[in-house]
């Protein structure tokens, strides 16, 4: 089932001025309910402005933006409703913390709801678990936190809201791997706990291979593909050439390939490529040499 | 929205003001504003207002971004104009008169004045100054212009880099204040709506967030300036050296003259 549909969205910015810039141009898009969707592109290809499409802080300047089969600007009143629905982490969430404590700026969410005290603390108790914070980080001040600690609690501010389409401009950028791997793994348990629709913009071409089902690629303001990892990482040069990669190890099966060892197509994991390989080590009559 | 603010913001181009050395169009700036508070008749106004729209043609800055600049002070002109109709009394019959309220002709005349002059000291100074001036020109130029200053210990050295660090960091500010915005939206804030009381606790959300980077823009700028040597203004020598040319002096004459014939036509 499609849960969010674009048809034919563009976007404008600084419109009237000599500084105008068509952000997005005729884009035509369909996210599965229930999926985790990869945004990937170069940097200025549009995935920002696409994104606050989504939650409604833009409105298209042509096109519709439907969510559940309706246009989110059929009724203007109901904006705020459409944000508790589609809840979107910006990039570096960390700067958007405000409360004395962490509990508290959690529950900025929930409380612009307007749910009761008692659902309120089930959400924010919900959501710190999502993203790995224990109980007594929420009574400190979130200032008091380290980077990675602040992100989480950012994003579970968000996650609070149970928002049934979650999106993540660059939910881990500038973390360490063991604070990437964490937040991830917060994400996939959201998902899989309330069977949310997942949007996951990123840079890192291995995060998106590990945690998504479909990857859409924009390029220029449109969209350039849209399809599953194997099908989008199997044009390596043509993602080459619009300024993006695949996956290292990917890269690295491509150059075994090329040496006369082909360990088969779809492998973008470090883990599928272990597996692959490990015939090749046991017994040695794997064919190597 | 709040991108539109454009008050104070450079225009890049190549006309004469863009070349007049900064310290002149300070000197030049002062004396605008002179002359304009000097015109008091219909005449002199008439003369004020040319020199006003000439400055303006030879910056060759888009009307469109003079406009834009003067919107935003619109409220106040606005509200001036209304004080000066109804709070004007003048010796002949009311043109129009209800309860207490009474209009008379010389409040309508000092309305009109009033509202001409405040446009012509904004728009004029405006591209004087900000438009046609980059803000390091500008705080070379001050810094420059009020050295002699310095002999009486006034840190004008120090003053000058305030500035300049001030004027450099107002887009960031705007752009980070949009960007909380848009954060807190995402989590339901609302700016527009309830009383005065939760407007204001609504800005809760986006002023902490947006001090909290501040400051450590500020510490990290001040670490950055350190770890480059950065020690005040002693024995500090420039990329740019000021000089003025002979446009520049030609400049002031003919702006000495604008104030000397505006002082001439008054009553």
């Amino acid at each position: 089932m499609t849960k969010i549909e674009l048809k034919g969205v563009s976007y404008l910015y600084g419109g009237k001025t000599p500084f105008e810039k068509k952000a997005l141009n005729n884009i035509n898009a369909c996210i599965e309910a229930g999926s985790i969707t990869g945004l990937i592109g170069h940097t200025g290809s549009g995935k920002s402005t696409l994104v606050q499409l989504l939650n409604g802080l833009l409105r298209p300047m042509e096109g519709q933006v439907l969510l559940d089969g309706r246009d989110i600007w059929e009724k203007r009143a109901r904006m705020r409703d459409l944000r508790f629905k589609v809840g979107l982490v910006f990039q570096y969430p960390e700067y958007q913390l405000f409360e004395e404590t962490v509990e508290k700026d959690i529950a900025f969410g929930p409380k612009n709801m307007g749910l009761s005290d008692e659902e309120i603390r089930h959400r924010v108790a919900d959501a710190a678990k999502f993203c790995g914070l224990d109980q007594r980080l929420l009574k400190k001040s979130p200032f008091e936190l380290s980077g990675g600690q602040k992100r989480r609690v950012a994003i579970a501010g968000v996650m609070a809201m149970t928002p049934e389409v979650l999106i993540l401009d660059e939910p881990a950028a500038g973390l360490d791997p063991q604070g990437r791997s964490d937040i991830f793994g917060g994400i996939c348990e959201y998902r899989r706990k309330t069977g949310a629709t997942v949007i996951i913009v990123s840079h890192s071409m291995e995060d998106i291979a590990r945690y998504c089902d479909r990857v859409l690629v924009m390029s220029k303001g449109q969209v350039w593909a849209e399809g599953s990892c194997d099908e989008i990482f199997n044009r390596a040069d043509e993602l080459e050439a619009i300024g993006l990669d695949i996956p290292q190890i990917a890269r690295f099966v491509r150059m075994l390939k090329a040496e006369g060892v082909d360990l088969g197509d779809n492998l973008y994991t470090v883990g599928e490529v272990y597996r692959a390989l490990i015939p090749y080590f046991k017994g040695g009559d794997g064919g190597a040499s | 929205m709040l991108r539109d603010i454009t008050l104070g913001q450079y225009f890049p181009g190549n006309s004469v003001f863009h070349r007049t050395d900064p310290r002149m169009k300070i000197v030049l700036t002062a004396l605008y504003i002179a002359a304009v508070f000097l015109a008091d008749s219909w005449w002199s106004y008439l003369v004020m207002v040319m020199g006003a729209v000439l400055i303006i043609l030879f910056s060759r800055i888009p009307l469109r971004i003079v406009i834009s600049g003067f919107k935003a002070v619109m409220l106040i002109i606005v509200f001036t104009a209304i004080l000066n109709i109804f709070w004007t009394s003048g010796d002949n019959e009311p043109l129009w008169s209800f309860w207490k309220i009474r209009i008379y002709t010389e409040g309508l005349e000092h309305a009109g004045k009033m509202v001409l002059r405040l446009a012509c000291l904004l728009m004029g100074t405006n591209v004087l100054v900000s438009y046609t001036t980059s803000p390091i020109a500008l705080t070379d130029g001050i810094e420059r212009l009020f050295a002699p200053l310095k002999l009486i210990k006034l840190p004008v050295h120090e003053f000058a880099m305030m500035m300049t660090i001030a004027l450099r960091f107002i887009p960031t500010l705007i752009e980070e204040t949009d960007k909380i915005m848009n954060a807190q939206k995402a989590r339901g804030a609302d700016f527009t709506e309830g009383n005065l009381v939760r407007r204001v606790k609504a800005l809760i959300p986006i002023l902490i967030p947006l001090f909290v980077s501040a400051f450590m823009r500020a510490g990290e700028l001040a670490t950055a300036m350190e770890c480059r040597c950065y020690n005040g203004g002693e024995g500090r020598t420039r990329m740019t050296v000021l000089k003025t040319r002979f446009t520049d002096w030609l400049m002031l004459i003919i702006f000495i003259a604008y104030g000397v014939g505006i002082v001439l036509i008054r009553n």
